[in-house]
């Protein structure tokens, strides 16, 4: 039995489910709970669950503020905490993969946006080795505690390299 | 001697048309090629260890991804065992509602939704599309660009767009280095025309991606997809790098779709011999995979591809409808250049009008094709009033709306106006008055006078650098006196904070109001049920301005 | 759903079992054919010589111009007939009125032409690539770019007249020169698709197929006669 083959499977399938990190998140997350039918649009129908990640609320965020340079372009983002409200919304739709892609983005929204270009650049076929992929890896779990994206990027290495599209020279 | 009918029958536009005989041993077959896999999965507690005939040793990196990410295992066997022929009866049977379709059509593989539509003919493809549409009302998109990467025409046009009813808009550029200025006036043009319209500028990947983190855009579309491996690294990317971009998207609270479409592997070379609808359902599933809400597709770029072999164009329609099936939004197509025959592409835009789509045209030309980026569309400017007749023949709610000439001229000038007072906020080279009067009663491109580009793309490159953002802008507009557009872009960087706009088939009507398939979930059920225009609606229909009133005549 | 990794293990030896897999490792496939020398081209007034491994550039005053795989010897004239002599006779006119010089090279690892003109900037001195398809399809690169962004796209091949490509070879000499030239006007002819396209793919194809992915740039010289 090829035991190295056996190894490489069993952590693609096991990253690929990424049931350990979404229990993970689930558990990490606030105790509310929003369904698509009650709460959605959340902006309109739940705007004290949203807070931007400065903290402020959504009618914080005024033509004035703006004027008078107390709204930021830091005040118009998402926080981790919406998006997993959203990834919920998603699930009560039935929607896995969408509320799956949700709760990857939260993990990178601490990731700053020079950051997530080149991470996203060093993902394209022939840029980086598999060491440098798994660095990414590394560096995604340990710095930003993205363990679902350190997940994918883990699989990504191990697929380039199976299927020769890792850097070459 | 020569036939005069002949001669005549050569002259006709379709014979301009280029058209191809089938050589299914490269991919050059719409559906059902001979080379194409049978539906199979094998599933064995928990993971796939076979896929549509291939084994799990064997699988491609979009094998892979399809396998782990994108078919919902827990329904998988029971719906492989239905009896294809049977589900495609589901599809187009008013009884069985879309709800008890997709929990069985998104546990399918893709060679089996091919081996479901293919007996299926186009009129109940329609039917189909009509009940799968992800959101209940249909809406649709446009092109906004010109020859001449202008961004005050840029501007005045997406205004007249918003004004005449689409919902989203995208531009692109000639140069690449002109997009943060097409960005930009597409932006305040179409918030000029109506608070809550969607853009987006299409540009390579990562350029898109920045613009959209800095608050330039409010949505993105081209994040491509492809349906084999050599293509997919060809188009410089993977499924994984893809999902990547997709969450980082969603992290900067921006909503995106992925685009793909039929034809593009053959045209790329390297079909590895399946027919061109099998390796779009493969896309499909991967844009499904990765978390997308939604896709762009119905070949897109390549539709002279598809649209030169036989049944093409009911292949098109099948893809579109995969995308329903798979339970996300579609936008349709519709959007390039297809046929110098105006019979040809009439017939192959109603596939898409007739049951509605969530975008029927991803890319309805809002300028005179001449000034078309995108290579040209399929519908442009000066089909206008033709569209809005044809909604009005049919009582079919295309998505747009007879206009005046009065109020169209005043939307320009306003959108003109504000953009050349964020020129001027911004510190970028000057938009002259004249250009403002000339955006205001422009056709197109030749009616504008030139800009000066070096400095233009100077300019442009310089405001990336600088870090200017959507606030800049808003700042920049209020400061010029249009606070009523200030707000609105304001409103539109705030939906990246709720973001409730990145669910499926999302899009903000003009009362700001997230109008998604999840609070617009499409219900259709037969006569009566499903969309059905308001009586407001019918009558913005049926007034085109033309139309002889009674009390007008003696 | 309640896996754990244990689970995985066992199903995925089992499945193993049933594949047969035991002791099997992948087989890379590896391409390695002789290769001539000299390709005589079939473009009547062209000839085309192959002469080894392309090197990358030190001269900043140069503009490397790549063609696609079939170009001039598979296939010998572009979409709407252009001959690949005129093609390439114009281009390296255009570079060398700018008082900079032209070297070939040809690209077999793909066919896509965004990335051979982004070879073509990479292995130029300047940092400033042409890449031609032999349909005629052109970029202008430029090494820093990604390879799917350029300086300039001129991706409608039917309306690409000698003029243009003059214009075009003289534009890259003037970005390797440092300047900022106004671009070589954009044509856009919304028709020349559905005219065109079918018979593009098959073009595109027939190259595709001339197309080693092992094998990297080598370097060309070209003889007009």
């Amino acid at each position: 039995m090829n035991q190295q083959l056996i190894e490489q499977i069993v952590k693609e399938v096991m990253s690929s489910m990424g049931t350990v990190s979404e229990e993970t998140s689930k558990t990490d997350s606030m105790t509310v709970k929003v369904d698509a039918q009650k709460d959605y649009p959340l902006g309109e129908k739940r705007p004290e669950l949203i807070k931007t990640p400065t903290n402020k609320d959504l009618d914080q965020i005024t033509l004035q503020g703006v004027i008078d340079g107390s709204v930021t372009s830091e005040d118009v983002r998402i926080a981790p905490e919406t998006l997993e409200l959203q990834a919920q919304v998603a699930e009560s739709m039935r929607r896995k993969p969408l509320a799956q892609n949700f709760r990857r983005a939260a993990e990178l929204i601490a990731v700053p946006d020079e950051r997530i270009l080149e991470i996203y650049n060093a993902l394209r076929p022939y840029r980086s080795t598999k060491e440098e992929l798994l660095a990414i890896a590394e560096e995604l779990e340990g710095k930003f505690n993205a363990k679902m994206n350190a997940k994918l990027v883990r699989e990504a290495a191990d697929v380039y390299e199976k299927r020769d599209r890792l850097k070459k020279d | 001697m020569k036939s005069k009918r002949f001669q005549v029958l050569s002259e006709r536009p379709v014979n301009q048309d280029g058209f191809v005989a089938e050589w299914p041993e490269v991919g050059l077959v719409a559906m059902s090629g001979p080379n194409d896999p049978k539906p199979s999965i094998r599933i064995e507690r928990g993971i796939v260890v076979e896929l549509d005939g291939k084994k799990r040793e064997e699988f491609d990196f979009i094998d892979t991804f399809i396998a782990d990410y994108a078919i919902n295992l827990e329904k998988a066997e029971e719906a492989m065992s239905i009896d294809s022929n049977e589900f495609a009866r589901m599809l187009v049977d008013i009884n069985v509602p879309r709800e008890k379709i997709i929990p069985l059509s998104t546990a399918m593989t893709p060679a089996k939704l091919c081996d479901v539509v293919k007996d299926m003919n186009v009129v109940e493809l329609m039917m189909a599309l009509q009940k799968m549409r992800a959101r209940k009302t249909p809406s649709n998109q446009c092109h906004v660009t010109n020859l001449k990467d202008n961004p005050v025409q840029i501007a005045a046009d997406a205004a007249e767009a918003a004004l005449r009813g689409f919902d989203e808009q995208e531009t692109t550029v000639g140069i690449v280095r002109y997009a943060p200025f097409n960005a930009l006036g597409l932006l305040v043009g179409a918030q000029t025309g109506r608070g809550g319209i969607l853009t987006q500028c299409s540009v390579e990947e990562a350029t898109e991606l920045e613009m959209g983190m800095r608050g330039l855009t409010c949505y993105a579309e081209t994040v491509s997809v492809y349906g084999t491996e050599p293509v997919f690294v060809d188009g410089d990317d993977t499924p994984f790098s893809k999902a990547f971009l997709a969450s980082a998207y969603a992290s900067r609270g921006l909503k995106m779709r992925f685009t793909s479409g039929t034809g593009s592997e053959v045209q790329m070379g390297y079909a590895e011999g399946k027919s061109m609808l099998y390796l779009e359902a493969r896309c499909i599933f991967v844009t499904k995979g990765a978390g997308s809400q939604g896709l762009q597709n119905g070949s897109i770029s390549c539709i002279g591809v598809p649209g030169g072999v036989p049944s093409g164009i009911r292949a098109v329609l099948a893809e579109n409808l995969f995308t329903t099936m798979m339970d996300m939004e579609v936008a349709s197509g519709n959007d390039q250049t297809f046929s110098h025959s105006d019979i040809r592409r009439t017939a192959r835009t109603l596939m898409q009008m007739l049951p509605g789509t969530d975008f029927i045209f991803s890319g309805y030309s809002a300028t005179p094709n001449y000034d078309n980026m995108f290579a040209g569309s399929n519908f442009d400017a000066e089909d206008f009033d033709d569209y809005n007749v044809l909604q009005r023949d049919l009582k079919v709610d295309g998505g747009l709306r007879p206009v005046s000439e009065d109020e169209v001229v005043a939307i320009r000038n306003k959108a003109a106006r504000a953009i050349q007072v964020v020129f001027e906020g911004l510190g970028l080279p000057a938009i002259t008055d004249q250009e403002v009067e000339a955006a205001t009663y422009a056709h197109g491109s030749n009616d504008m006078p030139d800009r000066n580009v070096v400095e233009d793309l100077r300019a442009a490159d310089d405001m990336m650098k600088r870090g200017i953002t959507g606030i800049d802008i808003v700042k920049a507009l209020s400061k010029g006196g249009f606070d009523d557009v200030a707000q609105s872009v304001l409103n539109m960087l705030k939906q990246r904070v709720s973001g409730d706009y990145l669910h499926t088939s999302a899009i903000i009507d003009k009362d700001w109001k997230i109008v998604s398939a999840v609070n617009d979930l499409n219900d259709y059920q037969g006569p009566g049920t499903g969309y059905r225009m308001s009586d407001a609606r019918w009558e913005e229909i049926k007034a085109i301005p033309r139309a002889i009133r009674p009390e007008d005549v003696n | 759903m309640t896996i754990n990794e244990k689970l995985i293990r066992e199903v995925i030896e089992e499945v193993l079992k049933d594949f047969n897999m035991e002791g099997k490792t992948e087989a890379i496939p590896v391409t390695q054919t002789a290769r001539q020398a000299v390709i005589p081209s079939s473009s009547k007034g062209l000839e085309i010589i192959e002469s080894g491994s392309a090197a990358i550039g030190t001269r900043k005053d140069e503009v490397v111009i790549a063609v696609a795989a079939a170009f001039g010897v598979h296939q010998t004239k572009t979409i709407v007939g252009l001959p690949h002599t005129e093609v390439l006779r114009e281009i390296i006119a255009g570079i060398e009125e700018e008082g900079i010089s032209a070297r070939l090279i040809r690209v077999y690892h793909t066919s896509d032409v965004g990335f051979v003109a982004h070879q073509a900037a990479k292995f130029s001195g300047s940092g400033i690539g042409i890449g031609i398809q032999s349909k005629g399809t052109t970029v202008i690169h430029q090494k820093d770019l990604p390879p799917l962004s350029n300086l300039e796209l001129f991706p409608q091949a039917p309306l690409l007249d000698p003029e243009t490509y003059r214009s075009i070879g003289k534009n890259a000499a003037k970005y390797a020169k440092g300047e900022s030239p106004n671009p070589v006007p954009t044509k856009n002819d919304q028709m020349a698709r559905p005219k065109y396209q079918a018979i593009a793919a098959l073009l595109h194809i027939k190259e595709t197929e001339h197309v080693d992915r092992s094998k990297k740039p080598t370097a060309l010289q070209v003889k007009f006669n």
